[in-house]
């Protein structure tokens, strides 16, 4: 070992913070750090950062791995060997191209269930003002009687419509899956437009309500601006009178 | 009766695999504290546990006994530590410790430390982290060898495949990155040092 020590010779330094320079080495250095209060101090700071390496500690955590297996007796069964994983073994973070993959395929999943989400408005949407929107502006310019016999027609369309529909329930073991779906589908398309017309009836009976209420409000308006006018009337006529009363007064009192 | 490592190496070389669950157990704590102190994750350091035994145990027989079975395992696992900083290089070389649970830090030291040191070794080993975080992995590995696991400097030149004069100017100059940012960003750091 070289028992020559330059000054801020970090290396040597370390050796002899860590007990590693040999009995020449330490002699030297310690004769030069009587001298050189630069060394002595950069040693005491590296002393004082090795003992706050102390304070870091792992955090406790439960090992235990084994191997659990063996398929070969005679030698170490290097394949057959295995260790038990713990639970979150599989929680290593995915390379970047399997990120990618996975944000590509959620984001074309989204996509795809939007643009149906959207294709199902698109359909529905026209489907369900027909009967909801067309009744109230109809009902703008319709009287009683046309909502009357609007509701008349829409009941006995109805029903109309149930025997039928109880018809169709009886299942004919017999029949073939396609006339089964044909029927199916036969009943779901009467249960949906019996639905409409129902939904139909159920606003002509709102509107019918409403224009009625409506009516009557009126006519309590128009009773009250006519008592209104009943009370005002005789008050204006009292006032008229009294006003020509004093005028004629007043013109007649000079002549005295 | 206690086997040494060389014993049970050898019996598990003859298929014993209860011996070589032993020097799992015997091991398995150490190896732990350098790969979570190399990575600085948890979980990630369980799996390089667990895969350094792995590993291990199927070049069993390529082992010839050159090195202590130890040195040989320090191997392994720095190798593997050495592939997750690869592949973490996107991301931080050394991300943040998770949390110790002062509970945990009071059962290490006994019921005696009261719960102010128990905070402050808490923020002294926050510090220490965040200034482990600033070093190159060879002086960071260095430094850890030697304090927490108290390799010599041949040994770590072994380990780390570098002349001896290397590992004493990497530890040098890692503990003097420490100690400036110790210095820098703990301003209570001298006092938690005197507690701990």
């Amino acid at each position: 070992m070289n028992a020559e020590f330059t000054c801020r010779d970090g290396g040597a330094l370390a050796g002899y913070l860590y007990g590693e320079a040999d009995a020449a080495e330490r002699a030297v250095i310690e004769a030069h750090l009587a001298a050189c209060a630069a060394c002595a101090a950069e040693l005491a700071a590296l002393g004082a950062a090795r003992s706050a390496l102390a304070a870091w500690t792992p955090p406790q955590t439960d090992l235990g791995f084994q191997i659990v297996s063996a398929r070969d007796a005679d030698t170490p069964a290097v394949q057959g060997a295995s260790i038990l994983r713990p639970a979150r073994w599989w929680h290593r973070p995915l390379p970047a191209w399997a990120q990618a993959a996975a944000a590509l395929l959620i984001f074309a999943a989204g996509g795809a269930l939007g643009m149906r989400a959207g294709d199902v408005r698109t359909v529905s949407q026209p489907a369900r003002p027909a009967a909801a929107t067309q009744a109230p502006t109809a009902a703008a310019s319709v009287s009683a009687d046309d909502l009357a016999a609007l509701e008349q027609r829409l009941r006995r369309e109805i029903a109309d419509m149930r025997p039928t529909t109880a018809a169709a329930q009886p299942v004919n073991a017999s029949a073939t899956d396609e006339q089964l779906v044909q029927r199916f589908r036969t009943m779901l398309a009467q249960s949906e437009e019996r639905q409409q017309r129902e939904l139909a009836l159920r606003l002509t009976d709102l509107v019918r309500d409403f224009d009625s209420q409506r009516r009557v409000d009126l006519a309590l308006i128009e009773r009250t601006f006519g008592q209104m006018e009943g009370v005002t009337g005789p008050e204006l006529r009292q006032q008229r009178e009294a006003i020509n009363y004093l005028i004629r007064t007043a013109s007649q009192r000079p002549q005295q | 009766m206690t086997w040494t490592d060389e014993e049970l190496v050898t019996r598990s070389m003859g298929g014993d695999v209860d011996s070589f669950n032993q020097l799992i157990l015997r091991w398995e704590r150490p190896i732990y504290a350098l790969a979570y102190r190399v990575i600085g994750r948890e979980e990630d350091a369980r799996d390089v546990v667990q895969e350094t035994f792995l590993r291990a145990f199927r070049a069993l027989p390529g082992f010839k006994g050159q090195a202590k079975f130890s040195s040989w395992l320090y191997r392994i696992a720095l190798n593997l530590c050495r592939d997750w900083i690869r592949r973490q290089r996107r991301a931080p070389v050394m991300q943040a410790p998770e949390g110790v649970e002062l509970v945990d830090l009071a059962s290490e030291r006994g019921p005696v430390e009261s719960i102010e040191d128990l905070v402050c070794r808490r923020e002294l080993s926050e510090v220490v982290a965040d200034a482990m975080k600033l070093l190159p992995e060879e002086q960071r590995t260095a430094i850890i060898l030697k304090e927490y696991h108290g390799m010599t400097f041949q040994e770590i030149a072994d380990l780390q495949g570098c002349p001896l004069s290397t590992v004493k100017t990497r530890l040098y100059q890692g503990l003097s990155v420490l100690r400036r940012h110790l210095e820098k960003n703990a301003k209570t750091a001298p006092e938690l040092v005197k507690r701990v």
